[in-house]
């Protein structure tokens, strides 16, 4: 290990000196060529990406669902089909694909000649193998199903060696899409077949990525070398061959300003999650600072409407007019966070702008208030019934920031005459305590990306083992209608309207009080480092980059 | 050897058994009421949707809805003939795992000791023999100092100056020799402190006696003086110090590996507290109840061969205790 990373700092400084060959690669790459088609290509260079925390599991199916691994899978598997920043779909190892009018079965025709780092072919049966455990998984020995595949997933079967068909219970419309997310990676069968303490180990995983693990260590690093014969890569990139830079080594740095000291001083590329608030000046001092969004929910609150006073919709509408979401983003974030215009993100491919219904309007809010009953007192607080105006915010322990904008907010809300109380548990006991519609729990924050717009709808309602946001269970006739359509859509013309529906009503109701738009992934790199990607869920990809010295 | 020290070894080795089953059971008990578990904390990370239901079937899988008494006799049963099962965390041996970090850790923890000795030993030599407008008695003061800042603040210090600034290490290289021992200079500071306070106490007692009048009329060199007589007896007091520092080499090694990227037991305790994982937390506790028993037990068993006056008193003391404490004899060496 000593060793291995000192000769990665020698051949840095080889690189410096003698490779002509990589300054004048940069230089072209600089000067915005694409790198795909030509003689003196970029090549060689070793990255260090530092990185908060390496996760836990590395069960493909365990792990891929935990936003750190991301980064590792993204290297070394490959996915059906690529889904851009911008929630676009494209082909990848899928080419093309079909399905019936009523979305029920879908065909895809795979690349031939694709192979696994261990040799096998990823063919239609492997494929199958993937999708079985990726919707199954095996509880029993530990290996999780992916939380994100469709539950409706019936079977799928190999028709030819490049040919799969895969059937449905119903109507999924989002299957497509699904297969570009993080979890839906693709691993080697016979990875796949190992029991779950093998498949734990990193070393001993095959994909068809165009990196494969050289050498790892619990909690540690991950250091990545690239497959010479790899050349499948997704063409939405500009590039198909192998990757340019030779090894890519994830180091785990807890402390955050180390991480970004380090990059400062030239000691490693790049540097993930810095502080917000640290931004500005990174910027000043020439480093490259990308918040990329990623396809999902916005953050904000699913309010339970089963708890007084958030069952009076007046007292929901007053909440999402006081708050004064820009104040969010010029005091806890810097101009790189977008409002929310929706309570989807706005790349979310059906997501629509109701920005007029997210405005800050503090007298609006007090005239509801006023309407709904709740008086202010000499103490500014407003009352009713004898009861205070009050709401327990739970800060969410999955995001950093979350604490300041909570308190924030309990400023703005404190003028309107609302009485806040801020809680912050740990990740395990927020858990235990903290769920949707839970007794004490008026507001639940949301973080969290998902497939496809069209599975919104049920995550927002009980139908389906949905998970019943806003406590509502099947009381609002309205919402229920706009899900029962949505899941029977067989094509976007006819979901898109009625998501936009969907969004316009959950806002007006305020069953949902958007924050901002979720950016939960911070990369501060060197200005040396250039062309990397960022895909729908804001994993920086680094399969396109090049260095130069 | 005669029979009263074998009695003496054999009771001590029990107790040190029943100490390290005892902290094995205390493990458990204690992460198994805490709220929330292992499974649960990964599973409700609302990114990953799973349903109630599927958290439920995934929990039962792996037996985590059994009573906490059965879990309790599964584990201990498996631990005991040395079966230290599977992490929930990482599904991976835990035996690998520890194995993995161990190293790293020892080193740390060693080079850390050495440094704390050195440094006390130095600080020690300063109070009694740097002259006063040098600053003897600002050295006394050296002690407190160390001790109340903050480990990782020290650690932080180093790291900007020679690791950012003066370019010495890499913070991706954390076990390069440089980084290794910066991370024990920042290990060590405070551990030092308690160190050096039991030696001063002890020399400051020690050169008042009359062996060192006579040795320092036979003209003996301060150094000579400190080393060859003053340093041995004052260092008996020294090794219990330095037996219950184990203790805090393990768990300061668990900010200085996070403040210098080093991964040890510290990291891997860290993040096995953070996700309850049981089966790492309790090889890890039995394993640092091992290595603090064994240091105790070493301490305890070499004490009566260094200092002959030691009385063993069995069971009934827990540490043996000198029969004479304020005694003046002369040593031997002094007057051969």
């Amino acid at each position: 290990m000593t060793e291995r990373l000192f000769s990665l700092s020698l051949s840095r400084r080889r690189l410096l000196i003698t490779s002509s060959a990589v300054a004048t690669g940069a230089l072209v790459a600089m000067a915005g060529f694409t790198p795909a088609h030509s003689a003196g290509e970029p090549n060689g260079g070793d990255i260090t990406f530092l990185i908060d925390s390496l996760g836990d599991s590395w069960i493909p199916n365990n792990s891929a669902i935990s936003s750190f691994q991301g980064h590792i899978w993204g290297h070394v598997t490959d996915k059906l089909v690529y889904v851009d920043a911008a929630g676009k779909v494209s082909p990848w190892i899928a080419e093309r694909w079909e399905q019936n009018d009523s979305a029920t079965e879908f065909t895809l025709h795979l690349k031939s000649g694709v192979t696994f780092s261990d040799g096998t072919p990823l063919d239609a049966s492997a494929a199958v193998a993937n999708l079985d455990i990726w919707y199954a998984g095996r509880k029993k020995e530990g290996i999780n199903p992916i939380g994100l595949f469709p539950k409706t997933y019936d079977h799928a079967e190999a028709v030819d060696a490049t040919t799969v068909k895969i059937f449905f219970k119903k109507p999924t419309l989002g299957f497509i899409p699904t297969l570009g997310y993080h979890g839906s990676i693709l691993i080697s069968p016979k990875t796949i077949a190992q029991p779950a303490a093998q498949q734990a180990d990193l070393s001993k995983t095959s994909g068809s990525g165009p990196y494969v693990v050289d050498s790892w260590k619990e909690g540690d690093f991950v250091k990545l070398v690239k497959r010479k014969d790899y050349n499948w890569g997704p063409a939405a990139v500009g590039h198909t061959g192998p990757a340019y830079l030779d090894t890519i080594t994830y180091k785990l740095v807890s402390e955050p300003s180390l991480r970004v000291a380090a990059v400062q001083s030239g000691q490693a590329d790049v540097a993930y999650n810095a502080s917000p608030q640290e931004l500005t000046s990174l910027k000043q001092e020439g480093f490259t600072v990308a918040t990329p969004r990623y396809l999902g929910f916005v953050n904000g609150w699913a309010i339970n409407t089963k708890l007084a006073p958030y069952d009076d919709v007046k007292v929901r509408q007053a909440l999402q007019a006081g708050v004064n979401r820009q104040e969010i983003i010029d005091t806890v974030y810097t101009p790189d966070w977008k409002l929310a215009t929706s309570f989807i993100q706005s790349n979310v491919p059906g997501a629509t702008d109701h920005s007029e219904l997210l405005a800050y309007n503090p007298d609006r809010a007090e005239k509801l208030l006023d309407e709904a009953g709740w008086k202010k007192g000499a103490d500014g607080i407003r009352a009713k019934d004898g009861k205070q105006l009050s709401l327990t915010l739970n800060s969410n322990p999955y995001l950093v920031t979350s604490r300041s904008i909570d308190e924030l907010i309990a400023q703005q809300l404190g003028k309107i005459g609302w009485k806040v109380d801020i809680r912050a548990y740990d990740v395990v006991t927020y858990g235990q305590k903290v769920q949707y519609g839970g007794a004490g729990v008026p507001a639940y924050e949301v973080t969290r990306s998902f497939i496809d717009a069209g599975t919104v709808a049920s995550i927002l309602t009980n139908a389906n083992n949905g998970e019943n946001w806003f406590a509502l269970g099947e009381s609002d006739q309205k919402i229920n209608e706009l899900r029962d359509k949505i899941a029977s859509a067989g094509s976007l013309e006819a979901r898109n309207p009625l998501l936009d529906e969907l969004q316009k009503y959950v806002l007006e109701e305020g069953y949902f009080i958007p924050r901002t738009q979720m950016v939960q992934r911070i990369y501060v790199q060197s200005p040396k480092l250039k062309g990397e990607t960022y895909n729908g869920v804001a994993y920086a990809s680094y399969y396109t980059a090049t260095i130069s010295d | 050897m005669n029979n009263a020290y074998l009695s003496y070894a054999t009771k001590r080795l029990v107790q040190a058994a029943i100490v390290i089953l005892l902290a094995y059971v205390f493990t458990f008990i204690v992460v198994s009421v805490l709220p929330g578990d292992p499974v649960t904390n990964v599973l409700r990370n609302p990114q990953n949707g799973f349903s109630e239901a599927e958290i439920q079937e995934i929990i039962a899988a792996q037996g985590l809805d059994k009573p906490v008494f059965m879990q309790l006799s599964t584990s201990l049963s498996h631990f005991l003939i040395g079966d230290l099962g599977l992490s929930m965390r990482t599904n991976r041996s835990v035996t690998t795992m520890i194995a993995e970090v161990l190293p790293s850790t020892l080193v740390l923890a060693f080079a850390g000791l050495v440094v704390a000795l050195i440094l006390a030993i130095v600080i020690a030599y300063g109070t009694q023999f740097l002259p006063k407008r040098f600053g003897q008695g600002l050295l006394r003061g050296f002690p407190s100092l160390f001790l109340s800042v903050p480990n990782f603040v020290i650690g932080l210090v180093l790291i900007h100056i020679f690791g950012f600034q003066l370019g010495l290490f890499r913070v991706i290289n954390p076990d390069s020799f440089w980084a290794t021992f910066f991370a024990a200079v920042a290990l060590g500071i405070p551990i030092s402190a308690q160190i050096a306070e039991v030696l001063i106490a002890n020399l400051d007692h020690e050169s008042g006696q009359e062996y060192a009048a006579v040795a320092r009329s036979r003209g003996l060199g301060q150094l000579q003086l400190f080393a060859r007589h003053l340093l041995k007896p004052s260092s008996l007091p020294v090794i219990t110090v330095v037996a219950l520092t184990i203790g805090e080499l393990l768990g300061g090694s668990l900010i200085t590996e996070a403040v210098f990227g080093r991964t040890g037991i510290g990291s891997l305790v860290q993040r096995s507290v953070s996700t309850q994982d049981l089966p790492v937390l309790q090889a890890v506790v039995s394993l640092a109840a091992v290595v603090f028993v064994l240091v105790n037990l070493i301490a305890d068993l070499v004490y009566p061969l260094l200092d002959p006056r030691v009385k063993l008193l069995g069971s009934a003391a827990r540490r043996p205790a000198t029969s004479d404490e304020g005694s003046s004899d002369i040593p031997k060496s002094v007057l051969s």
